[in-house]
C-alpha cells in the first residue's frame, strides 16, 4: 500500500508548556530510549558501555544494577540502532523503549518542591546530584527521575501513563504558577 | 500514613513503591520430597520477632530483596538483593 | 454585651478589628485573636452543650486539648464541624455555629438529660439498649446519635485544594516554645537539616504568653527574634499552623499544616491544608506539658479555666477572663496567673492553695488573700458562674466570682513518643506519667522530658539537639541565651485527684461527660481495668483523646482500686494526636486525580471510530463500536462478532502485557516458568504457554515468540500483566540467579492490533512488505516485517483468539494509530470494522478460549483440557512437584464444558450453578457453575463456558443452570465447549 506518511503521534502531542518563575514544565521530544541490559551489576560493566558509546551520566542513565536508559532526543535509524547494539551486544542487551517511555522536563527553583507533592526520595542536591537517577513512585505512577541540573529534572514514564503524569505534575505545580 | 523500607540500590522508599511476598524460603530441589515441597508452599513459623521476608522494589529499580523485619514491632534490621549482588544495608 | 478587651497588652492589632458571627450574632474581634479568645473578648461565655448532658459549656483551654468549645466553622463546602475554638485563628467573615443544642443554645430541651443522669451513668449504653436486640437498629441508634450528634458533616463537595508531601532532614523539632527553639537555633547554626513545626499561627509557644525576660529582652521579643534568625537559615524549615500528629516506621513523622484555613478568602492555587510526611534521621519531640484540671463539683461551667488558659487570653490576646477571679492550685505555677492577673489591674478575689503550707517562699508578693489547705468542692451557676465554695478545715465558705482559674499541675505531653508502642511510667517524684528522654529516632526535652522553668527549657533545648546531631556526626555548640528573670518555676508537688466535698457533677472528660462517680462504678462493677475503664466510661474516647481528662481519669481509678497510678498505667497512644482532616487524607487524588488513566497507544483512534470506553484496571479500553441507529449495545456487539467472522475486523490489543526475555539462558528460563516446552521452539514461531503457580494451579496464559535464539517476546494477559513480570523477575533474581536471563517490559512500547476474519490476510498484505500467504506464513508464524515500502518495521503473529484467520500487529505505539487508520483504509472494500472487547469475548466464548473467568486460581490444566500441554519429560517447572497431588488429578474436579438453553428464547448468566435435571439447588446437588456467558450471534442463542464435575464427559447432558439471585431455573445442555470451527480449519486456512 503506498500511504504518503506514516504519521508519528507524541503521547503528549498538543502539551504547551507550563512556564512560570517558579517552575517549568515541557514535553521532551520523542527520540530515542534504549534499555541496556547486563548480566553483571559491576561498576567496569558501566564503564566499558559508557566508552564504547562515548556517552556521559546524562546520556546513560542508572536503572537497576547492571540496566541503564541511554536517552537522547533523536529518533534513531535502523542503521544506527543496529551499530549501537552492535558495540554493546558483548556488555549488554539492547531493547528498544523508544515509543515505550515519554519523556517530561521539569525545572525551576521550585521543581523540587513540586515533584516532593509526588515522591518520597530525596532530591535534595547533595544527596541527588546532577546526573543521578532514580525510579520512584510520583503519586501512585512509577517515574524514572534524572536530575539533570542544579534546578532541572528529566521525569520518564510509561507511554500509557504519560498524559497522568503530566495532569498530576500540572497540578502539582498550580501554587507557583 | 508511612513505613519505610531500606532499597540497598535506592534507599529508605515508603512501602507503597514495594511488593511483599512472604517469608524468603529456598526452594526445594526438584527432587525432594513432598513434604518439603508442601512447607514450601504452605507451611509458614509466623515468628513473634525477626523474620526474612521477599519484597520487590516495583515501583523503584525493580529488584527482589530480602527485608529482615521484627514482625513485632515492625523495625527493618537490613535489606539485600536477593540475588547478594550487594551488602546488606542498614 | 460588656467588653471583656483590655486597653493594652496582648499579641493583638487593635487597630484592626475582624467581624465575625457566632450562632447569627455579629461580634467584632481583633487581628491576632483566636475564635476563642474573641468569643470571650465579646463576653462570649457560654459556646456549647455538652455530649450527653447537654450541660452549658465555655472555653477551658487556650490550644489543642480543648474538650468544650467546639464548634461549626466556615459554611457550605468548607463546613468544617468540631473545630476547636481555640485552634481556629479568627477572620474576617467567620461563620460559627454552637453544636449539639435544639432548638438554641441558650434554651437546649436536650439538657433535661441532666435530670435524668441517674440513668445515664457509665456503661449505660450497654445496660440500656441490650434487649431487644431487635430496636438497635431501627429506634436506639437514630435516638442516640440525635442526642448525643457532636457537629454535622457537611454532604456538599469541599472546594479547596489539598496536598500532600515528602521532607527530609536530619533533626526534626515538634513544638516551637523555649526547648524547640533552642534546639533549633542550635541545629541550624550547626549547618544540619532542620524542620521545626509548631501547631499554632505564631511560633514560641508558652512564650507568648510569658511576663518573664530572656537575656534581658521579653520572652516575646525572644522568641521573634529567634524565628527570625531560623528562618534566614537556608537549611531550616520553619512550619508554622503544622501539628506533628503521629510518628510512624522508618522514623516517619506525620503532620498537617493548616496552610490557608486561617483565611477569609483561600487562594484557589493554595492548598487549605498540607499533609507532610517528614523522614528525620533524629527528632525532637519538645510539645511541653500539659496542665491538669481539678475535678470538683461543676469545674465545667462557663468561666472555670485551665490557669494557663487563663494566663494566655490575659497576656497574649489582651483579654480578662471576668470582673471578680479566684485561682484554685495545688503547686506555684497558680501563682503566675495570680501575679500577671494583679498586674492587669484584675480584682483577684482569693488563692485557694491545697497545700497547707502554701506557696514556696519568695514566688508570690502580692496581696490576694491566700487560702491555704483550702480546696473548691463545688463551683455554682448556670450558663456562667457565679460563685465557688470554699472548704478549709471543715468550714464552707460561699464566694462570688465569675471566673475560676485552675492548676492541678502538669503532665508531660508525650503522646507522640508512644506511637510505636510502649507507655508512659509514673514518677512519684514527679507526680506524673514520664517517659524515658531517649527513644530510638526520637528523643524529649523540655516540659515533655520534665524540665521546669524557661532557663531549664532553654538549656535542655541546646544540649539535646547537640547531643542528636553528634550522633550524626554534624558538631554543634549548644545555644546560650542570657539570663531568665521574672519566672516562677514550679515544683512537682502531690496530685489532688478528688476534691473532697463535693456535691454537684464533677467532670472528668468534659467532652464526653464523664464524672468522677462513673470511674468509681466502672471499678466496683468489674471493669477497673485501664483499657476497661476507658471503654466502659467512654473516659478519654471523644475527638480530644483525652488530653486533659486521661491522666486525672488513672488517678481516679488508682484512688478506687487503692493502688498507685503506677499499677494502673495508661491506655495506649495511638496516632492521631489531634483530628486530621480527609481532606488533607486525600490530598489531590480525588476526581479525576483518584488514579490515574492507563491509555492505549490507540486510544485516540478508538475515540475517533466512536468507541465507548470501559474501565479495566487503570486502562481505558473501547468495548463496542456503536453505529449511527444501533439502540442497544448488544446490536453493536452482535454486528462486530458476525462481521469478524464473515469479513474482518479489528481489535487493540494493545494492553496485553508483552515482557521481552533475552540472555544466553532465556530458553531455559521459559521452560521453567511454563509448564509445557520452549526450549525447541522455532526461531519466527510463537507458541501457547501456561504459567503456573508453585502450588500447581493456573496462574496465567498468553503465547510467547521466539525472535531469535537468544530474544523471545512474551504477551501476558491485560490483567496480570504487572503480577506475571513481578514474577518473571522473581524467578530471574531469587530462584535462579545463576541463569543468564534479562527482562524488559515492553508492554508500553508496542501498538499492537489483532487483525482477524476471513478477510484478514488481504488486508494487511495491503501494507505488510513481504509475502504473508498461507506457505510463507502458516499458522503460529512470527517474525519482525517491514511496513509501508519500508516507512515503518513492525512484528506480525499469526494467532488466534476469535477462531478465524488471524494475526496480531505490533508497531512502536508512536506510529499505532498511523497504522491502524492505515489498515481499516485498506480494509474498507473488504468490509473491516473496528471491535471493542466486548466482541472480543464474544468471539472466544464461542470458540471455548479461556480467560481468567475459567482460570480462576481453582483450576489445573487438566481442568480445561489442556492435560497434554504439561511436559512430562522436564525435570523442573514452576508448580510440576504439587501438580502431581492426587487431589489435582481427581477425575471428579470440576472440567471446561460449553452449556446451550434447550429453548433458545431463554438464557442464563455467569455464576449461575449447574444442577442435574430435576435436583433440587443445594450445596450437595452443585454441580458447578457457569464461568463465562454470552449471546452468540453464531449459535443464536445465549452460551456458556462453565466448570462441571466431570464435564468433559458428560456433553449431551441435560441439565438446569440455577440463578440463586432470581432462583430461576434454565433448563440447558452441556456440550463441547468448542462451538466454532471445532476442527480448528479456519485459522489454520
Amino acid at each position: 500500500m503506498s500511504v504518503s506518511a506514516i504519521e508519528h503521534r507524541a503521547a503528549l502531542g498538543g502539551k504547551a508548556p507550563l512556564i512560570s518563575t517558579g517552575v517549568t514544565l515541557r514535553t521532551l521530544p520523542e527520540g530515542h530510549v534504549l534499555h541496556l541490559l547486563s548480566a553483571s551489576a559491576d561498576s567496569d560493566v558501566s564503564a566499558t558501555i559508557s566508552a564504547v558509546l562515548g556517552c556521559d551520566a546524562l546520556t546513560k542513565r542508572s536503572v537497576s544494577p547492571g540496566q541503564w536508559f541511554v536517552v537522547g532526543d533523536e529518533p534513531l535509524s535502523a542503521a544506527a540502532l543496529a551499530d549501537i547494539v552492535k558495540k554493546v551486544k558483548p556488555h549488554a542487551e539492547v531493547v528498544d523503549q523508544s515509543h515505550g517511555r515519554v519523556r517530561i522536563a521539569i525545572a525551576g527553583a521550585k521543581a523540587t518542591s513540586v515533584l516532593a507533592k509526588g515522591t518520597a526520595a530525596d532530591l535534595a542536591l547533595n544527596v541527588f546530584p546532577v546526573g543521578h537517577a532514580t525510579t520512584t513512585l510520583i503519586g501512585h505512577i512509577a517515574t524514572h527521575i534524572t536530575r539533570v541540573s542544579e534546578d532541572g529534572f528529566e521525569l520518564m514514564v510509561l507511554r500509557g501513563f504519560a498524559e497522568s503524569l503530566w495532569e498530576e505534575l500540572a497540578e502539582l505545580s498550580v501554587e507557583f504558577r | 500514613m508511612a513505613s519505610l523500607i531500606p532499597c540497598p540500590h535506592c534507599g529508605q522508599r515508603p512501602r507503597e513503591e514495594f511488593t511483599v511476598k512472604g517469608a524468603a524460603l529456598v526452594r526445594p530441589a526438584a527432587d525432594a520430597g513432598r513434604n518439603a515441597w508442601l512447607d514450601y508452599v504452605y507451611l509458614r513459623d509466623n515468628p513473634r520477632g525477626r523474620y526474612d521476608e521477599h519484597w520487590h522494589h516495583t515501583s523503584g529499580c525493580r529488584r527482589w530483596l530480602v527485608v529482615t523485619r521484627d514482625t513485632a514491632t515492625h523495625e527493618i534490621e537490613g535489606a539485600r538483593d536477593t540475588a547478594a549482588r550487594t551488602e546488606t544495608v542498614e | 454585651m460588656t467588653s471583656y478587651r483590655l486597653d493594652k497588652g496582648g499579641l493583638i492589632d487593635r487597630s484592626k478589628p475582624l467581624s465575625f458571627t457566632f450562632d447569627g450574632k455579629g461580634m467584632i474581634g481583633v487581628e491576632g485573636d483566636s475564635l476563642a479568645s474573641a468569643l470571650l473578648a465579646n463576653g462570649q461565655m457560654l459556646l456549647g452543650r455538652s455530649f450527653k448532658y447537654h450541660r452549658p459549656r465555655g472555653v477551658i483551654s487556650a490550644g489543642a486539648s480543648e474538650p468544650n468549645a467546639l464548634m461549626t466553622v466556615a459554611q457550605g463546602g468548607r463546613t468544617e464541624p468540631n473545630t476547636r475554638a481555640t485552634m481556629q485563628e479568627l477572620y474576617e467573615g467567620l461563620v460559627a455555629q454552637s453544636q449539639n443544642r435544639w432548638p438554641s443554645l441558650n434554651i437546649d430541651i436536650s439538657s433535661l438529660n441532666s435530670l435524668l443522669s441517674p440513668f445515664l451513668s457509665a456503661g449505660f449504653y450497654y445496660k440500656t439498649f441490650m434487649w431487644p436486640a431487635g430496636l438497635w437498629e431501627r429506634l436506639y441508634e437514630p435516638l442516640i446519635r440525635r442526642a448525643a450528634g457532636l457537629g454535622k458533616a457537611t454532604y456538599e463537595a469541599d472546594p479547596d485544594r489539598y496536598e500532600k508531601c515528602w521532607a527530609h532532614c536530619d533533626l526534626l523539632i515538634v513544638g516551637g516554645g523555649a526547648t524547640g527553639l533552642a534546639a533549633a537555633l542550635t541545629a541550624g547554626r550547626a549547618g544540619a537539616r532542620v524542620i521545626l513545626v509548631d501547631e499554632n499561627a505564631m511560633i514560641g509557644g508558652g512564650l507568648l504568653s510569658e511576663t518573664a525576660t530572656i537575656g534581658g529582652v521579653s520572652a516575646v521579643e525572644f522568641a521573634g527574634r529567634t524565628v527570625a534568625e531560623l528562618e534566614s537559615l537556608p537549611n531550616v524549615q520553619v512550619l508554622s499552623r503544622t501539628t506533628a500528629f503521629g510518628w510512624y516506621d522508618g522514623n516517619v513523622f506525620g503532620a498537617v499544616e493548616r496552610v490557608q484555613k486561617h483565611a477569609s478568602e483561600p487562594r484557589p492555587e493554595v492548598p487549605v491544608e498540607r499533609l507532610w510526611r517528614i523522614v528525620a534521621k533524629q527528632a525532637i519531640l519538645a510539645a511541653g506539658a500539659e496542665e491538669r484540671p481539678l475535678i470538683f463539683g461543676g469545674n465545667d461551667i462557663p468561666g472555670v479555666m485551665m490557669a494557663s488558659a487563663m494566663r494566655a487570653y490575659l497576656n497574649r490576646y489582651g483579654v480578662a477572663p471576668g470582673k471578680s477571679v479566684a485561682v484554685f492550685t495545688t503547686n506555684d505555677s497558680g501563682y503566675t496567673l495570680a501575679r500577671d492577673l494583679e498586674k492587669a489591674g484584675l480584682r483577684l478575689v482569693a488563692i485557694v492553695d491545697s497545700r497547707r503550707s502554701g506557696a514556696t517562699a519568695g514566688v508570690y508578693e502580692g496581696s490576694a488573700r491566700i487560702i491555704n489547705g483550702g480546696f473548691v468542692p463545688d463551683a455554682e451557676g448556670g450558663k456562667a458562674l457565679s460563685s465557688i465554695t470554699i472548704l478549709q478545715d471543715g468550714r464552707k465558705e460561699k464566694l462570688a466570682v465569675d471566673s475560676l482559674a485552675m492548676s492541678g499541675g502538669f503532665s508531660p505531653v508525650v503522646h507522640l513518643a508512644y506511637h510505636r508502642g510502649g507507655r508512659p511510667e509514673w514518677s512519684d517524684a514527679e507526680a506524673t506519667f514520664v517517659a524515658p528522654e531517649d527513644h530510638k529516632g526520637l528523643s524529649l526535652a523540655g516540659a515533655a522530658a520534665k524540665a521546669s522553668g524557661l532557663a531549664g527549657c532553654l538549656e535542655a533545648g541546646a544540649r539535646k539537639a547537640e547531643a542528636l546531631l553528634g550522633k550524626l556526626e554534624i558538631k554543634a555548640d549548644p545555644a546560650a541565651f542570657g539570663a531568665v528573670e521574672g519566672d516562677i518555676v514550679a515544683a512537682p508537688t502531690k496530685p489532688v485527684w478528688i476534691i473532697p466535698g463535693i456535691k454537684g457533677k464533677a467532670f472528668v472528660d468534659f467532652q464526653n461527660d464523664v464524672h468522677h462517680r462513673d470511674i468509681g462504678l466502672a471499678v466496683r462493677e468489674g471493669y477497673g481495668h485501664v483499657e476497661l475503664a476507658k471503654r466502659y466510661t467512654t473516659n478519654g474516647m471523644a475527638t480530644d483523646q483525652g488530653k486533659l481528662s486521661n491522666v486525672n481519669a488513672i488517678g481516679l481509678l488508682a484512688e478506687a482500686r487503692g493502688v498507685s497510678p503506677a499499677d494502673v498505667g495508661t491506655t495506649t497512644f495511638r496516632p492521631f494526636y489531634t483530628p486530621v482532616s480527609f481532606g488533607a487524607l486525600a490530598g489531590t487524588s480525588h476526581g479525576k486525580h483518584f488514579q490515574p488513566v492507563r491509555k492505549s497507544p490507540l486510544h485516540d483512534w478508538a475515540v475517533k471510530n466512536g468507541a465507548t470506553f470501559v474501565e479495566t484496571g487503570l486502562w481505558y479500553r473501547s468495548a463496542w463500536f456503536p453505529l449511527a441507529g444501533e439502540k442497544t449495545w448488544r446490536e453493536s456487539v452482535d454486528r462486530e462478532a458476525k462481521n469478524v467472522r464473515r469479513n474482518a475486523g479489528l481489535c487493540d490489543v494493545s494492553m496485553l502485557g508483552k515482557i521481552e526475555i533475552t540472555g544466553k539462558d532465556a530458553a531455559e528460563f521459559l521452560d521453567r516458568v511454563y509448564c509445557n516446552a520452549f526450549r525447541k521452539l522455532p526461531v519466527g514461531k510463537a507458541r501457547y504457554g501456561l504459567m503456573l503457580r508453585e502450588d500447581g494451579f493456573i496462574f496465567d496464559d498468553g503465547t510467547t515468540s521466539r525472535l531469535e535464539d537468544e530474544r523471545f517476546f512474551m504477551t501476558t494477559t491485560t490483567a496480570y500483566a504487572a503480577g506475571v513480570m513481578n514474577h518473571l523477575e522473581f524467578c530471574a533474581q531469587a530462584l535462579w540467579p545463576e541463569l543468564d536471563v534479562r527482562l524488559a517490559s515492553v508492554t508500553d512500547q508496542w501498538a499492537q492490533m489483532a487483525i482477524a476474519g476471513p478477510k484478514s490476510r488481504l488486508i494487511l498484505q495491503r501494507i505488510v512488505d513481504q509475502d504473508i500467504s498461507n506457505e510463507a506464513f502458516p499458522f503460529l508464524g512470527a517474525k519482525d516485517v517491514s511496513l509501508f515500502g519500508g516507512k515503518l518495521s513492525g512484528r506480525l503473529f499469526r494467532i488466534s483468539f476469535s477462531g478465524e484467520l488471524a494475526y496480531e500487529l505490533a508497531v512502536p505505539a508512536g506510529y499505532g494509530e498511523a497504522a491502524a487508520d492505515a489498515l481499516m483504509e485498506a480494509g474498507n472494500e473488504h468490509g473491516i470494522c473496528a471491535y471493542g472487547v466486548e466482541a472480543l469475548s464474544v468471539l472466544r466464548i464461542e470458540k471455548g478460549h479461556v480467560t481468567h473467568n475459567e482460570i480462576n486460581g481453582t483450576v489445573v490444566p487438566t481442568d480445561l483440557g489442556f492435560g497434554k500441554m504439561v511436559s512430562a519429560t522436564k525435570v523442573d517447572f514452576i508448580g510440576k512437584r504439587l501438580l502431581e497431588r492426587e487431589g489435582l488429578n481427581d477425575p471428579n474436579r470440576l472440567q471446561l464444558v460449553g452449556v446451550v438453553p434447550l429453548d433458545s428464547g431463554t438464557s442464563f448468566r455467569s455464576g449461575a450453578h449447574v444442577l442435574e435435571k430435576g435436583a433440587e439447588a443445594t450445596l450437595e446437588n452443585d454441580q458447578g457453575y457457569i464461568s463465562s456467558s454470552c449471546y452468540s450471534p453464531h449459535v443464536g442463542s445465549t452460551i456458556g463456558l462453565a466448570l462441571v464435575k466431570r464435564g468433559s464427559s458428560r456433553h449431551g447432558e441435560e441439565v438446569q443452570v440455577w440463578n440463586g439471585l432470581l432462583n430461576e431455573f434454565t433448563a440447558a445442555r452441556l456440550c463441547h465447549p468448542i462451538f466454532v470451527d471445532p476442527a480448528n480449519e479456519k485459522l489454520k486456512g
